[in-house]
Formats: C-alpha cells, structure tokens, sequence
C-alpha cells in the first residue's frame, strides 16, 4: 500500500488534488477501494488538529438560500483567517441515471477562491452509506488543514439527522414564510439545532422574516437544551445585508469558543462517536454476516426445517446468533482480512 | 377516428399532449378526403399524416374552408397599417421599396470592423448593426485579466470613445441607422455612440437606430448581463425614458425572441416570452417615470427581433400572430391613444441553430428558405447569416455571399410585390390563429406571476426553453427530426464539399492595439473629470431610481466625454450593484424521454456508466464548464442533463470562469473529465491555459471540447493535449460512450504502469 503512504503524506502537506482523490477513495463502492481508504483514515488521523477543527453542518428546505448564505459566510470566514472547505450532499441531484451538481453555480465567489475547498458530492444508496462517507471526507479536509468544514445538505426527511449527528454545530436555515410556515419544521429537527437562521430577511420579506423569528424563539423556550453551556439562539440574515453575515460567523466562533471552554464540545464529539461506532459496527456485522463460514448453510437448513414445522424463523435466528457468536469467541478477528 | 388508431396514437407521448387541438382539428378533415387518403395510403390512417410540431399545434395534411375563422373575423385583420396589424404594420409594406438590408457584424479592432462596414455599405446594405466583443458586453476593458481569451473575438472591441470614434469614422451617422447588440454594458457603449455623434456634430435627436437593451431575456437564455435583475431593470428605464426625452429617432430597445430560439425555444415559447418581455417594459419604463411619460412616448420606439428557423409556414405565422397579439395585448393593458403604440415591428435573423458545420454549403439554402419565411412573414429588416457561421467568424467571402441572398429575393423574384402573401390561405390563418392561443396561454401563465420580471426571477421562462431545448436535441439525435448531411442522407468520403476558409483573429494583436490606445487615453483625459463622473454615477446608483441621483443615461454620456473607459463606468455602477451570476437549475429527463427512454443507444450508453462505476467504485463524473465571457449555455446545459439522465455524475461550474478556476473546482471534484463547451471563438486561448493549469497541479483529468469550434483547430488542440473535439452535430450518447471508452483505457493504463 505504497500509494497509500504517498497519498496521505501528500493530503497532510496541504495538496489539493490528493484530498480530492483521498475523498474519491472514501466514497468509492469497490471493496478493494474500501481497504485502501481504511488505510488512508489510519495514516492520516492521528495527524488532525481536532481541538481547533469546527464542522458546521447546515440544512434547510429547497430555496432556503442555504448556498447564498453559505457563500456570504465563506467568505467572512476566509477574510478571518481560516481555511473552509464545504461538503455539498444534494439528494434532489437524484437522477434516473446519474446526478448534477450545481451547487458551485450558486456560490460563484467561493468556488473562484483558491483558500475555499468546494466539493459536492452525489448521495447514492442508503442513508448510512451517505453519512458514513460524508463523515470520512470531512475528516480527510480536517487532516489537509481546513479547520472549518461546512456541511450542506437539503431537509427533506432524515437527511439532516444524519447531518447533525456528525457536525459540531448544526444551524437549520428557516425561509420567511408567513403564519403556518413553522409547522412545516418538523420538531425533532429544531431540537437538534444549535441556530436558527431565518434567510431572506430585505425587502417585501422582512416582516414575516421578523415574524418568523419572533415565532421561532418562542419555540425554542420550550425546548430543553442539548449542551449545558450553549443555548441555541434564532437570528435573521439577508444576502444583502453584510452586517447580518458578520453577526452569523461571530455566532459560530462564539458557539466554538464556549463549548470548547466547557468540555461540551468534547462531549458531543464524543457521544457522536458513540453513536457512529455502534450505527458502523452494526452495518458492518449485517453487511458481513452471510459471508461468514457456516451461516449461509444454517440459514437454509433451518429454512428447511420451519416449513415442515421442526423450528420457527425466531428460534432459528436465535440459533444462529448463538452459532456466530462461538465461532467469534474462537476466532477475535472476525471478517478481518 | 377508429378505435384502434385513437389508442395508438394516445401511446405516443408527443401525441398526447397536443390531443385536445388535435381531436378538433380531425373533426375538419373532410370525410370525402379520409377515404381517398386511406385508399392512397393503402390502409395506413390519415390522420399520421398530422405532423405534431413541437409548439403542440398541429401541422395537417390537408386545410379546407371549415379551418378559417369566421368571415368577420378575417375581414377585421385584412387592411395591413390597421389594428390589428396582422398582415403588416404599413398599408403599402415592401411594395415600393425592399425591407431593409441590416446584416450584423464585428469584429477586432474598430478600425477593421470599420473597413467592413463601409464596403458593405459600399455593396448595397442599408444599415449597420455592430457585434460587440464579450469583453465589451460584459463591461471589462480589454486589459482585464479576466477577458483574455475574449477580447476581438466574437465582436469588435470597444474600451472607450477612441473606438467608438474609429468604428464610425467617415460613416454620417445623421443618415446612417445603426443597431447595436448590447444589453449589459448598454449604459456606457450608447453613451459613447451619443457622443462619437457628437463629434461627427450630429445631435442627440438626429440619432436614428436601435439598441438592444433586452436585459430580461439575458437572464433567461443569453447570459450576457452585468448587474443583479433589479438595477439591470432601473437601467432600462432610464435609457427608455432619456431617450423619449431627447432621441426621439431612436428605438430604445429591441425586445428579442430571437436569442430564445437560438436557445432551443420553440416558435411558441419564443412568441409568448417576447411579447411578455416586452409588456414588462413598456410597465417598467410608465411606472418608473411615475405618469410623467405616457405609452405613446415609450411604445413607438419599442421594436422586436425575432429568429427565423426551418419550419417554414410555423415561422410566417408566427411573425402574423406576433403582430395580432401585441396589438391586442396593448390595447388591453394600457389602451393607447395613438395607433403608432400598437404596431409591432420588428427586425428577424435566419437561424444561426440550424446552420451545420458539416456539408457547410447546405446552410447556404436554409438560409434562403429562412429569408423567404421572413419576408413572407412581413419582416421590416433582415440579417442573413453566412453560411460558415457554425464553423468561425465569415469571411469577406460568405458575408457577401449572404447579403446577395437577400438582395437576390429583393431584386429578381415578386415576393414582395404584394403584401403578405400567405394571408387568406386556409393553413396560414388556421396556423396563425393556433399558435396565437398557445401564445397566449403562456403569456397568461407568465402574467398569473406578476409579469415576466417575476417569472424570470421564478426560473420557469428558463426551465422551459432549457427543456424544449434538450427534446429538440434528442429528436435530432434519434433521427426524428432529419437534418440533411448530418443525421442523414450523409455524403460518400470522396464526395464531401470542399473545405471551408474562416477569418482568424489574431487574439494577442487586437489586445496590443487596444492596449496601446488605452494608455493613449489615459494620458490624454482630465483625471479630475473622470473622476466627478464616475462619482456621480456611483451616487445615482445608490438611489432607488433616477429621480434621486439623476438619470443613469445622461451621467453616462458625460463619462464618455469625460473618456472613462467601458470598464470603468461598469465598476461605477458595480460598486453599488454588484455582479451577477447565475445559478444552475435544470429539470432532468427532457432528453431521454424525448429520446425514448427504451432506446437501444441509451440503454447502451447508461449500461456502459454502469460497467465503469462496476469497475471504478463510482460513476464517470465529469465537469461541464465554460470559460471567459460566453455566456451562451444552450449546449452546455443540454449536455449537463443529457450526461446526468445518461448515468454520468455532473459538475456545473459558474459561468465566467478563468482557466484557473476551472482547473480548480475539477481539481476539487476530483473530476475524470472537463469538457468545455465553446460558442465564441476563445478556445484556442483558454483550453491550452487549463490543461497547462491542471497537469501543473498533479491532475490527469482528461479534457474534451464541444461547441463552435472550426475543423482546422482540432489538431491545434489535440496537439495540447485535448482528447476529443465534439464538433456541431455530434450525437451526445455517442459522444458519452466515447469518453467512457477512452477514460477506461486510460484508468487501465495507470492500473498497469
């Protein structure tokens, strides 16, 4: 695994090219592919600067104007010091075929900047596949020294969760709807933000904009908070207004510079990763289950055997269950090739 | 109808959709006619014979009297100069005199499109109408870093009034009508035309021709904008309101279909979208001057510019529906008092779509029927595009070639010695009144919007040419549609037409020159002047409108006698308005449905995506870019969604791009392919200066081209290492299978070395 030595000496020193097929490694389906970038994540993390990394994971309905924000706010980040990279997941890029991702279209100042890093990736297969490789890709951008890590993704539906169980800091963006537009916001997810930034603040908007904040903060009264030294706080933001955009990043170094005080941000991180093992190692045990010795044919024994009445598909699960947990005590490394 | 056909037909998509029309129009087919047409056709139904156009109006084998509208009706539109125009906006026409002659050019230096201009005039053209560089339409000076690849290229290069004055030097613009392309720089470009006037001691008001100044359909289709919409509006009121004031011989804008159907619109689309752009503006240009200017002083001075394609009798019905529906669309929302408010007229251009790079000859004849559909259709001024225009810039040559085409109808044919010829035929009307109502049922729905401001801003004018687009290139590319020489009816390798010459510029020199009188300038202006100028504009621009810092056409005029340059008054306003670019936003499957989602080629196609992600952990994923100031992205967006529907993962970058700047999004995409589509002759600059960029930086991606790009540059850029050049005409899933094909050799390649 030469290459792999390389590759990862090449993303530590900053190259870009190498973080970008470092990610093309993560994201890749081949199972060959699979042990190289397990190798890579081995070489390379140790060498990460966690404590002054922030991953903001942003969200939002269509239209929101997530990528305006986004592009106003990279820059006030990049003015400051720091190097950004943004990881865009799109599910509406779904195609029948394949995708298009148009996200640097709609950030035409950050993707002509050289200190900004912009990658959007296509969401293939399953929720757990997505989150697993958006989780990896934002590490290999922490190894290649950007130390805030954007992670965009569209609400609609569990995306977001998914989001938020692997960023830091998750700010949901909230369109200036009027009257019934809340509703709209499922509860779980304002729960889990730590800001709620109402966009399109300017103009015919403004009102209900105000409006919606004004509703938002009610709301969010009620909610227990998630860390003991952050409450999560609701502010308005217009594309227009720079002053607005200012206010948006002073609240998130603000949000890194107490949780990081407090040991929350540790916490989080740290429950996260509970989390993220045991959703790994679970998908990891059932994608390698049928392949271990012996299971395939127990399983079709016992098939056998419930359809004449001998057994039943609950016992039968039990049994093998037992039967992969032996041969697991005989052998420490299972599926490890 | 009998049963069995009926369901057939419901089977076909295309057929579906226009059924409603269709079902009424079957119901006129004569029984007498079905029966003998079934016998002729041996039992194959008549009614196939309909062709289903792409505007969902159908195109019959046979039209009788039960087509036509009512007598009253007919009688109403038959006085050509009379609401409701429909058979011309004069009584007499072209009966006594030719339409006029106005064919569009520039290029390089303004000294040599100068040259140009005055032996064209020389030969018979009646008036001018300038083709601006990029650079100049998208307010850079030529030394901006940005414009490199742009400056000179697909239009003259204009950076101030030194060039303004050589462009017409020894051309009296008192008797000359000239007519100038320009929409983003349009401030500081008629500014400096007003005062090169100056000098020649022609007056303001003395001034006769047009200017485009049709921003709306730039953020629909043509990309050539500088500012946000909001103050791109503000600058067409006031240039719609100082010139009511003071040029009263000048049209103020050229409302433009024609750029939508260059973009894929159908006559149908680009009907409606016109008249609504054009409602918009006479709305615009009366609300902002608060009640100070009335319809009539705004309305007569609006003129319309429309494209003329292929399908004959659709393109001469639509400039009858055209003239009928503004009219009627005038008298309804501001009701004028005078006549002159409800006339449209209207310049027309032969297609530059239909023009094919193979067998180039053939464009000589569509160009010819395409100039008959315009003068049949009532046109009042004409540009015929020469025949070589899908491979590069004309030559002295093809230029004349297409002028004689136009002076050839006018001269040895009667077409125009009666006024609209077609009118009273039973198609042409029943045609006329379909497209009409289809037209008009877009126009409400733009309406139902707020108007065509809004429905831009909305995105749907966009979505839906980008999907007419995307099915017409499917129909192309499946065969549907035939286009001789290209998809069928191809020549033997011994029997193909000789090789066309094209005009080369010299990119570099005409950047040197520029760059000379520039600092000539410079050196030679009031500083001080410049400055209280550009101040002034800066100021207006941050007011709301005109009324609080002054009308941005008049502070202009003084900052072109003040000599700042293009550039500079576009950063005047900039600084206040910002740049705009525009997002990417296209609804995919419009070209495999169109297609046949079943089709053997595509099935193909996107099993080969598959066998590629099969090998290589994900799909092939490619970078769709454009680079320098073309802005035109017909083709690179029907690629993009062509290429996603086909199973490529697909990058999008912003459009303006530098060669730098797409080497890094590909870079950061970790891209297998850029493919760069080219419609304004930058290539041969900017392609070398990416690929440098990208192997400079440690990546192997490869690089293929599409677009406008003369045979004779292929080994230039295959010689700097370009892997393919996808001319006009290529069919887009034989192109993806060929860069699949070459990236698994090349993957292959690095696996084993």
């Amino acid at each position: 695994m030469a290459d792999v030595r390389l590759l990862s000496r090449a993303i530590l020193a900053g190259e870009r090219a190498a973080l970008s097929r470092g990610i093309s490694l993560v994201e890749s389906r081949l199972t060959t592919q699979r042990e190289a970038a397990r190798m890579l994540l081995k070489h390379v993390l140790p060498q990460r600067s966690a404590s002054a990394s922030l991953r903001i994971g942003v969200s939002g309905p269509p239209g929101t104007g997530k990528s305006t924000l986004i592009e106003a706010l990279g820059g006030v980040l990049l003015d400051r010091g720091h190097r950004l990279a943004v990881l865009a997941i799109d599910p509406s890029s779904h195609r029948t075929g394949g995708s298009v991702m148009g996200d640097k279209t709609r950030m035409p100042r950050l993707a002509a900047d050289r200190r900004a890093y912009i990658r959007p990736s296509p969401s293939q297969g399953t929720l757990g596949g997505v989150a697993r490789r958006t989780e990896e890709a934002a590490l290999l951008c922490e190894c290649g020294g950007y130390d805030r890590v954007i992670v965009e993704t569209v609400g609609v539906g569990q995306s977001e969760v998914a989001v938020a169980g692997m960023t830091d800091m998750f700010v949901l963006l909230v369109p200036p709807s009027s009257g019934d537009g809340l509703q709209g916001i499922k509860r779980g997810i304002m729960e889990m933000a730590d800001a709620v930034i109402v966009t399109k603040c300017d103009g015919q908007l403004e009102p209900a904009a105000l409006s919606v904040a004004r509703d938002l903060r009610a709301a969010l009264k009620l909610f227990r908070p998630r860390l003991r030294s952050w409450r999560p706080s609701v502010m308005t933001s217009s594309s227009f207004d720079r002053e607005s955009t200012l206010k948006v990043a002073d609240l998130i170094e603000e949000f890194h510079a107490t949780t990081k005080a407090s040991g929350d941000l540790v916490r989080r991180r740290e429950e996260q990763a509970l989390r993220a093992i045991w959703d790994h190692a679970c998908a990891e045990v059932l994608e390698r289950l049928p392949s271990i010795h012996g299971v395939d044919e127990l399983v079709r024994r016992y098939a056998r055997e419930s359809a004449t009445g001998d057994t039943s598909p609950s016992l039968a699960a039990d049994a093998i269950a037992s039967y992969v947990l032996r041969s697991a005590s005989h052998a420490p490394d299972v599926g490890q090739s | 109808m009998p049963p069995s056909s009926f369901f057939a037909l419901m089977r076909r998509p295309s057929l579906r959709r226009s059924l409603r029309v269709q079902s009424l129009c079957t119901a006129s087919l004569p029984d007498a006619w079905v029966r003998r047409a079934s016998k002729e056709l041996k039992g194959k139904d008549p009614l196939s014979l309909v062709v289903n156009t792409a505007e969902g109006v159908p195109l019959k084998p046979l039209y009788t009297p039960a087509d036509l509208p009512a007598a009253s009706a007919l009688q109403a539109d038959s006085i050509p100069g009379e609401f409701p125009f429909t058979r011309g906006p004069y009584a007499t026409m072209y009966t006594h005199r030719p339409w006029t002659i106005r064919q569009y050019a520039g290029f390089s230096t303004a000294g040599e499109s100068n040259a140009f201009y005055k032996a064209n005039l020389a030969a018979g053209q009646a008036g001018l109408s300038v083709a601006f560089d990029l650079a100049t339409h998208r307010g850079y000076d030529s030394d901006n870093a940005r414009v490199t690849g742009d400056v000179g290229m697909a239009g003259v290069a204009v950076d101030s009034i030194l060039d303004m004055r050589e462009l017409f030097h020894e051309i009296p613009l008192d008797k000359v009508s000239v007519s100038m392309t320009m929409n983003g720089a349009v401030l500081p470009v008629l500014a400096m035309y007003v005062a090169a006037a100056e000098e020649q001691g022609v007056a303001q008001a003395q001034l006769a021709g047009t200017i485009q100044n049709d921003i709306l359909k730039e953020f629909m289709v043509r990309n050539t904008f500088i500012y946000p919409p909001a103050p791109s509006m503000r600058v067409v009121a006031d240039i719609m309101t100082y010139t009511a004031a003071h040029m009263p011989r000048f049209n103020s804008i050229s409302v433009s279909g024609y750029h939508m159907q260059e973009a894929g619109a159908d006559a149908k689309l680009e009907l409606a979208f016109t008249l609504a752009d054009g409602l918009e503006y006479v709305r615009t240009a009366v609300h902002s001057s608060g009640g100070a200017i009335t319809v009539d002083q705004i309305a007569p001075r609006i003129s319309f510019f429309f494209g003329v394609g292929m399908n004959f009798y659709m393109e001469v019905a639509k400039l009858r529906a055209a003239r009928k529906l503004w009219a009627k669309l005038m008298k309804k929302h501001f009701d004028p008092k005078s006549e002159k408010s409800l006339m449209l007229r209207t310049h027309c251009q032969t297609s530059g779509w239909s023009l094919q790079e193979q067998e180039p000859y053939n464009n000589i004849i569509r160009t010819t029927v395409e100039a008959m559909a315009a003068v049949m259709g009532g046109t009042q001024s004409l540009h015929t595009n020469s025949f070589d225009e899908a491979i590069g810039l004309p030559t002295d040559f093809s230029a004349s070639l297409a002028r004689n085409t136009q002076l050839i109808l006018a001269n040895e044919t009667q077409i125009h010695a009666t006024v609209d010829p077609w009118g009273g035929s039973y198609m042409m009307e029943r045609l006329t009144e379909d497209l009409l109502a289809a037209a008009e049922a877009v126009i409400d729905e733009v309406e139902a919007l707020g108007g065509m401001a809004a429905a831009v801003a909305s995105g749907m004018p966009k979505r839906k040419i980008e999907e007419s687009a995307a099915r017409k290139q499917a129909r192309i590319d499946s065969g549907a549609d035939v286009i001789v020489g290209v998809n069928a009816f191809k020549p033997a390798a011994k029997s193909a037409q000789p090789a066309v010459e094209v005009r080369t510029i010299d990119n570099q020199a005409v950047i040197d020159a520029q760059l000379r009188k520039l600092r000539a300038l410079r050196a030679e202006r009031d500083e001080a002047r410049v400055e209280a100028a550009l101040r002034a504009l800066t100021d207006s621009a941050s007011a709301a409108d005109s009324s609080g810092g002054g009308n941005l056409m008049g502070l202009a005029i003084e900052a072109a006698r003040a000599k700042c340059t293009v550039g500079e008054i576009s950063d005047a306003l900039e600084r206040q308005w910002g740049r705009y670019t525009p997002s990417f936003s296209l609804a995919g499957g419009a070209y495999v449905d169109e297609y046949g989602r079943n089709h053997e080629e595509i099935d193909a196609t996107i099993a080969a995506a598959h066998a590629f992600e099969a090998a290589h952990g994900r799909r092939p994923r490619i970078l769709v870019a454009k680079m320098g100031q073309d802005g035109h992205d017909r083709g690179a967006n029907v690629i993009a969604s062509a290429f996603a529907d086909m199973g490529f993962d697909v990058d999008v970058g912003p459009l303006f791009a530098t060669p730098e700047e797409v080497a890094m999004q590909a870079i950061d995409a970790d891209v297998h392919v850029v493919g760069i589509s080219s419609q304004a002759a930058g290539h041969k600059t900017l392609v070398p200066q990416l690929i440098s960029e990208l192997r400079r930086q440690q990546s192997d991606a490869m690089v293929v081209c599409g677009g406008v790009i003369p045979a004779i540059d292929y080994e230039f850029l295959r010689e700097r290492g370009v892997a393919a050049v996808f001319g006009p005409g290529t069919r887009i899933p034989a192109a993806a299978r060929s860069i699949i094909n070459d990236l698994q050799k090349q993957l292959a390649g690095d696996a084993s070395s």
